[in-house]
Parts: C-alpha cells; sequence; structure tokens
C-alpha cells in the first residue's frame, strides 16, 4: 500500500494497477448488493439484448476506484469525498482491467486533491471515466 | 473590488454549488437557510471562492465563518490586502 502525503503529491502524479474480473467477483457482488438483475446474471438474456456475454455490474468496476485511492492514490491517508463516474463501455467477466488514476489538482485549505481516473478493459478502450475528490488525513 | 461586487459574484458561486439559478442569498444566509449546505458543499463553495478571487484561504479562518457576510467580509480583506489597500 502507498502512503503518499499531501506534500509529497504533485499535479500529474499518477498511479495505476491492473485487475481481473472473475465469476466470483461477480457472485459476491450479487450477494453483497441483492442486485439480481438478469443482465448480470444470465447470458442468453444477454445475449438477446446484444452483449456477447453477461455484463459485470458497472458499480463492480467502479468499487476498484475505491482501491485506486485506498491503496495506491494517495493509499494509507485516503478518504473519499467524492466520485462522479461515466460508464462508457461494456465489462465482461474475464476482463482484465487497467484503473489509472492522475492528480489534476491540489487544494491546500482543506488538503484535498482531485483525481481523474479512466478504467481500460484489455483492448485498451475505456470503460468508466470518472473524477474524484479525496482528503488526505 | 467593491463589497457588493465581491457579493454578486459570491452569489453566483452559490447558485452554481447548488444548481439552483434562483438562489439569492444575503450577508445572514447560512447553511440553516439552504438545504444541501453540507461538509461538502461547503468545501465545494471555498474552493470555487479561491479560484474566482485568485486567494488562499485559511482553513482555522474557513472554519470560523458563520454566514455568507462573513465569508464576503473575509475575501474582502483579502482581496484588499492583496492589493496594498
Amino acid at each position: 500500500m502507498n502512503s503518499y502525503t499531501y506534500d509529497s503529491i504533485e499535479v500529474g502524479h499518477k498511479e495505476s494497477f491492473t485487475v481481473t474480473v472473475t465469476e466470483a467477483d461477480m457472485d459476491r457482488f450479487r450477494e453483497i448488493t441483492g442486485d439480481i438483475n438478469p443482465l448480470h446474471k444470465d447470458s442468453d438474456y444477454a445475449r438477446e439484448r446484444g452483449y456477447r456475454d453477461r455484463v459485470v455490474f458497472g458499480m463492480l468496476t467502479a468499487s476498484y476506484l475505491s482501491t485506486l485511492a485506498g491503496v495506491y492514490l494517495p493509499g494509507e491517508h485516503s478518504l473519499i469525498h467524492s466520485v462522479n463516474t461515466k460508464f462508457s463501455g461494456t465489462v465482461y467477466p474475464g476482463d482484465t482491467l487497467t484503473v489509472e488514476g492522475t492528480v489534476t489538482e491540489k487544494n491546500d485549505t482543506f488538503k484535498l486533491i482531485i483525481i481523474k481516473a479512466v478504467i481500460y478493459n484489455g483492448n485498451r478502450e475505456k470503460v468508466c471515466k470518472a473524477q474524484m475528490q479525496i482528503g488526505i488525513i | 473590488m467593491t463589497r457588493e461586487v465581491i457579493m454578486e459574484k459570491v452569489n453566483e458561486i452559490f447558485r452554481d454549488v447548488f444548481d439552483d439559478d434562483e438562489l439569492v442569498i444575503t450577508d445572514s444566509t447560512n447553511s440553516d437557510d439552504i438545504e444541501d449546505w453540507d461538509s461538502l458543499e461547503h468545501i465545494s463553495l471555498i474552493i470555487s471562492m479561491e479560484k474566482e478571487f485568485g486567494l488562499k484561504f485559511d482553513i482555522k479562518e474557513v472554519n470560523k465563518l458563520e454566514n455568507v457576510g462573513q465569508m464576503v467580509d473575509m475575501i474582502k480583506d483579502k482581496l484588499d490586502e492583496k492589493q496594498g489597500l
């Protein structure tokens, strides 16, 4: 886990990691949230609607933004204030995602950073974009 | 910059942050008067003001503010100080 302090982070600082979304992750997410929508559960249902397989929950993809802040940027001292998210592509079970975050702004008064985050699938297509405001405690 | 001009700009910031084009603030407006004015929106307000007026605030000063009037006074004092007035 990284432990960046406010003063050690500069605008432009970038961190990234990769993660593969598994069938087991899908099942656990469904169990935790109770989101039993068939688009995320039933492959035939998803294919009938034009998808090649069942679709990974957008919020499961977005949950890796928590990891980005809490483990990588800034890491240990992170306190997420807000996350504005857009889902710009489809993620399927088995996809390996690259989660990237870049510091675009710092605020000295509140010791917080603004991060532009992008999540790419294995074909380097953007599947999720976000702006995060993170306090550094 | 006159206090009236600062107040107009601050009102615009409030309208933008709270997404309410009809919002009218006065010196006595405080967080009890605007339902969505919570700690996170307070941060948004202060950051927007720092950007609009090109100022840096001190967190201790910010924490003492009790209403919009005090906010505007703080901005005016800092702008006057910056201009050597």
